[in-house]
């Protein structure tokens, strides 16, 4: 268990890194969806019980799942997908203006 | 008290009935943008006066309190509500005639814009919150972003970046409270709050200050500000930093006061530092905004410095302080409002954005140079307006409380704005050349210009009426104990 969480702090801190040093805006939108994935499996990790069943309280169960995490991630996948597409849809826009989506050379293009 | 969910399923469901309301019967999108706004506003000053005698809570579907979504209006929720809904109306009318392009998408993204806020305002439920917060921020990111010709996306775009990186701090935070406590009721949070560690306590303290502080522009997190608003329409800029930017700070007072309790967060020092960090907003926020030749740019900044007043207000922690923030976050929404909309006019007619281009409009548009000169007379603080009465009561808190160089800044913050809006009138005064007449400006776009400035002079001449409403909210705030247990018996 230990190790996924490792894995979910390594995903964070790898978007946030990615967003911080990369030029290219497809770039940045691929840090920030890594980042929010690594949200969603820790909200997956803290809703898990060791040998728990689906969360469907019917007939003989012993233990189940926490279902109030998967909720919040279903949204949180719903949230995310959404301000991805807002972003792409930012990213084209600045396609047909500059006809680059790097940021230097907008920059660059900006100061002329 | 099922008003409550009215209040944002209203403007939800007209958000989304527009679309079929023009495809079908296109006359009717402007009765039913205006009428749907005015009957928001009827409602919420309905449910609020309610909210100002006793609290109103309301479970969604009937669920018990511990697993229901809760809504709640207390005081400082009726009044950030009131607010809300009055300038979103009154942008309403002034949009009629300022947009001319993407009608249709500006008004949807108007009333999404209004449900997240309304819904960040009333909720009680913690992950509510942050889907409501991001509703919000989408629907701002957007309408940043709408002008047809030389649209800057650019400093939307970086808005965009920002923004939703925020967001994730937030959910960070709120997964750390799950995790610790296993509930998103903000009372049964506040409830086993105390007898969590300490370590937790600051790390939900620090992710959650991140998240709200860069959506409501804290210093060194405020740099997508300025940047967002000159491309963006009058009507939004307006919006942006009289309701969406409130309504952030609104939930990270509501987050920290009622968790934490004035207690807990004396003890980890948190008061200090959000005094001090005010007051290297405001000091920051001026100084940049002196430097701005650009007029959107500058009021930009100086939203920054009137967001550094607020949290010093908030962050004395006191009866007085919280008054005087209360009052000022009001104020402030109602002068920037006022500049914004006057300014729209300045561009709507004259396409100006640099300050020279208002060279001698003093005088071509009187009336609007009378309500530019006393919206920022008053963004100054002198006396006869409203931002002299709430400024004092933040000094008067702060003196109290013991913060004197905080009181002491404040003046002084104050001398810098009167800098910068010296050169601008200087600008909009000097001399016409031959030949410039007056001009008639439409009367939908004067109007909300004309009442909010109205309202500057109103609330400094009167301020004994929105005082005597505002001494009821401090109470509820200063005792997380009376909210918890509005919450807990509202069932």
């Amino acid at each position: 268990m230990r190790f996924a969480y490792l894995i979910v702090v390594i995903l964070f801190c790898q978007g946030l890194y990615i967003i911080l040093t990369k030029s290219n805006l497809i770039k940045m939108i691929m840090g920030f969806s890594i980042a929010e994935s690594a949200l969603i499996m820790l909200l997956v990790l803290i809703g898990y019980r060791e040998g728990g069943t689906v969360p469907i309280i019917y007939r003989d169960f012993s233990t189940v799942v926490d279902p109030i995490p998967q909720a919040l991630a279903l949204t949180a996948i719903v949230i995310g997908a959404s301000i991805t597409a807002v972003m792409l849809a930012f990213t084209i826009k600045i396609h047909k203006k500059y006809g680059t989506i790097d940021l230097n050379e907008i920059k660059e293009l900006r100061n002329q | 008290m099922d008003l409550l969910i009215f209040l944002i399923i209203l403007p939800l469901f007209t958000a989304f009935a527009l679309g079929v309301i023009n495809y079908f019967f296109e006359s009717f999108v402007f009765p039913i943008i205006i009428g749907s706004s005015l009957v928001h506003l009827f409602l919420t000053i309905r449910v609020a006066s309610l909210a100002f005698g006793s609290p109103i809570g309301y479970y969604l579907g009937g669920w018990d309190s511990s697993i229901g979504i809760a809504l709640l209006m207390d005081p400082l929720a009726a009044v950030m509500s009131i607010l809300i809904s009055s300038l979103f109306f009154l942008a309403v009318i002034y949009s009629i005639k300022y947009i001319k392009d993407y009608i249709l998408k500006y008004y949807i993204l108007l009333f999404l814009l209004l449900t997240g806020t309304m819904g960040m305002v009333m909720t009680g439920d913690i992950f509510n919150l942050y889907v409501f917060f991001e509703i919000t921020s989408i629907a701002s990111y957007s309408l940043a972003a709408i002008k047809k010709e030389d649209g800057g996306v650019e400093g939307p775009f970086r808005y965009l970046m920002i923004g939703s990186f925020s967001g994730l701090f937030l959910l960070l935070g709120i997964i750390v409270i799950y995790f610790s406590l296993g509930t998103l009721n903000m009372a049964q949070i506040a409830l086993g709050f105390g007898s969590l560690d300490s370590f937790i306590q600051v790390s939900i303290l620090a992710l959650m200050t991140i998240g709200f502080g860069t959506k409501f522009a804290l210093v060194p997190l405020h740099t997508w500000l300025p940047d967002s608003y000159p491309k963006a329409p009058a009507p939004f800029n307006l919006l942006s930093s009289g309701i969406v930017v409130k309504s952030f700070i609104y939930a990270l007072i509501r987050i920290i006061y009622t968790l934490f309790g004035i207690d807990l967060l004396k003890e980890i020092g948190f008061s200090a530092i959000l005094v001090y960090w005010g007051v290297l907003t405001f000091i920051i926020g001026h100084t940049l905004a002196y430097q701005q030749d650009n007029i959107k740019k500058l009021l930009g900044y100086s939203t920054i410095a009137h967001i550094g007043y607020i949290t010093v207000g908030f962050g004395i922690l006191s009866h007085k302080g919280i008054v005087g923030a209360l009052y000022h976050l009001i104020n402030h929404g109602i002068m920037k409002g006022a500049l914004f909309l006057t300014l729209g006019i300045f561009i709507y007619y004259f396409n100006t954005h640099k300050i020279e281009d208002l060279k001698s409009l003093g005088y071509i548009l009187p009336m609007s140079g009378v309500f530019f000169v006393i919206a920022s007379l008053s963004m100054v603080g002198l006396p006869p307006f409203n931002g002299f009465i709430s400024k004092w009561l933040i000094i008067e808190g702060a003196i109290e409380s013991g913060y004197i160089l905080a009181a002491f800044m404040i003046p002084i913050g104050s001398y810098i704005s009167l800098t910068y809006y010296l050169k601008i009138f200087r600008m909009l005064y000097s001399k016409p050349e031959d030949g410039m007449k007056a001009k008639r400006v439409d009367w939908r776009l004067n109007t909300p210009a004309l009442i909010l400035t109205m309202c500057c002079v109103l609330l400094g001449i009167l301020p004994q009426f929105p005082l005597h409403l505002l001494e009821k909210v401090p109470s509820f705030l200063l005792n997380s104990q009376k909210y918890i247990t509005v919450f807990l018996g509202g069932s």
